[in-house]
């Protein structure tokens, strides 16, 4: 089987990673030889494993490397598992960037206690799984010296402080700042944009202002660096530290409505037609037996829910910040870890970014599904947002195998109220319509009309 | 000085942000401590002069 190097995984030359179709393996090399060992020998790698904070590995035996590894510079060759699916910080909800902000403190604090320390703390090192944040990076641990400061403290401030401010204080929208460099969210456009109370908090004060204060003053300024080395102690290094600790889990998102986030409680479905649906949607979709569902416009998780049942793994997407945020404090109390809820604008989905637009992917990069339920959008897609039949069609035969999608006609409620405020266009938006648009991609297998509705579900699969 | 190998740039700035830190941390903490212990003192004497029957 061919090895297929990770895009991203150049920055650090301590290893990389590469894929053997769906097996992952990190190559260690001999310069990180030191550091891998203490990660072992100090009992770190055990601590974090056996809490769940870091993603665990095993060794493969020299005699079993594949041949290209032979020779290259290779101390260690671990297998790690394969993740449900990689997701970006600009993508997760309050709760899940804070969740993942704490974890990496909370690993910072274990590796001082252990004698090591993180030498990077980008948001990308934490991905989600099982239903709870993990560190993926096994190599971002080094020895830690008495005396120094934290060299990956500004990047903890610019992934992971920047954006919980930013959307705390001022608005959720700005989580998409993170998007725009795989830096971070420079500190000195952090300090502009939140309100000017920050500057009477000794938290926002130390972390942001003066932080960017300090960091336009002295960059570039090799000597002030090297007057630097050796003077903090490690009482006081864990004191910052713990100071971040406290104050990320101070923030909180400020409580609103949006419009859909109360979607369920105000709609006007009644029970027993949610009901029907949701028996289509777990006979049909249990016909399929994904391995992988993408549940698009998933509001708080309700279908989500019914699918999981018979889905290996299921990513719910959603547009509504908040709805994914009720949703992903839901997920806290099931008894089910499988799904994953992320913010996404399908009509402006997550970009690839990063060196030759490949470190980072882009939302339809990160598939295909097996399954995709497409409940309660197409409305939304085509009259909400002027997309024709044809070009969803085409994008959703690229993104799964398998449809489950509900169609709603232009006569119900939900249809009638976007198109209250605007020209009736869409002229090709009838059943047939869509029939005909779906059918040049996918063979439909099942329709049925949701009772107490004029809305039909299909089970469509792909042609190809 | 030992100079620092390290594949992401930490930030001058960043780096003597965390030594003015570590101290104001450490400052805040030792008035906390003497201000916890002043106040205790205050509370004992308190309590003593709740407990001394009049």
């Amino acid at each position: 089987m061919t090895a297929q190097r990770e895009p991203s995984s150049f920055r650090d030359r301590s290893g990389y990673i590469f894929y053997e179709g769906e097996k992952v393996f990190r190559v260690v090399g001999n310069s990180y030889k030191k550091e891998y060992d203490q990660l072992h020998s100090s009992g770190l790698y055990k601590h974090l494993t056996e809490n769940g904070l870091l993603i665990a590995h095993e060794e493969v035996p020299a005699d079993l490397w594949p041949a290209h590894l032979a020779s290259s510079d290779v101390y260690k060759l671990v297998q790690v598992p394969t993740l449900p699916f990689v997701s970006y910080s600009y993508e997760w909800s309050f709760q899940q960037l804070k969740e993942a902000a704490l974890l990496t403190v909370q690993i910072q604090l274990a590796a001082l206690a252990h004698g090591m320390t993180l030498k990077d703390a980008s948001s990308f090192n934490v991905q989600f799984s099982g239903g709870k944040p993990l560190f993926i990076d096994t190599l971002s641990f080094e020895e830690y010296e008495e005396g120094r400061p934290w060299v990956a403290y500004r990047q903890f401030c610019t992934h992971f402080l920047a954006p919980l401010s930013l959307i705390s204080l001022v608005s959720p929208d700005l989580r998409r700042l993170s998007q725009l460099s795989v830096e971070g969210i420079p500190l000195s456009l952090t300090s502009r944009l939140l309100p000017r109370k920050t500057r009477f908090s000794p938290f926002f004060q130390m972390h942001i202002h003066l932080h960017a204060k300090l960091e336009n003053k002295y960059s570039g300024d090799v000597q002030a660096s090297k007057k630097v080395t050796r003077s903090l102690s490690k009482t006081r290094l864990t004191a910052i530290i713990s100071h971040l600790q406290s104050g990320v889990n101070s923030l909180q998102l400020p409580v609103s409505k949006t419009e859909w986030s109360d979607y369920y409680e105000q709609f006007s479905y009644s029970d027993a037609s949610i009901e029907h649906k949701k028996t289509l949607v777990r006979e049909w979709a249990g016909e399929i037996m994904p391995a992988r569902t993408w549940d698009l416009g998933c509001n708080t998780g309700l279908f989500s829910e019914v699918v999981q049942a018979v889905s290996g793994q299921v990513v719910s997407f959603d547009i509504d910040y908040m709805a994914i945020e009720k949703f992903y404090a839901a997920l806290k109390k099931k008894p089910y870890t499988n799904v994953l809820p992320l913010v996404l604008d399908l009509g402006n989905p997550t970009p690839a970014i990063g060196w030759a637009n490949l470190e980072r992917k882009s939302f339809a990069d990160r598939g295909p599904a097996d399954l995709i339920l497409s409940l309660a959008l197409i409305h939304h897609l085509c009259l909400g947002n002027n997309v024709p039949l044809g070009h969803v069609a085409s994008l959703f035969a690229k993104l799964a195998r398998h449809l489950v999608i509900e169609f709603v006609p232009k006569s119900d409620p939900q249809s009638q109220r976007l198109l209250v405020t605007r020209a009736d266009v869409f002229d090709d938006y009838h059943k047939e319509g869509f029939e005909a648009a779906f059918g040049e991609y996918f063979t439909i297998r099942k329709r049925e009309l949701i009772s107490g509705t004029e809305r039909t579900l299909y089970l469509m699969t792909c042609k190809s | 000085m030992q100079a620092f190998l390290l594949y992401i740039d930490p930030g001058s700035g960043s780096l003597i942000l965390q030594i003015l830190a570590g101290g104001a941390l450490a400052a805040g903490m030792f008035v906390k401590t003497y201000w916890l212990r002043i106040k205790s003192f205050f509370k004992k004497s308190d309590n003593s002069s709740h407990n001394t029957p009049k």
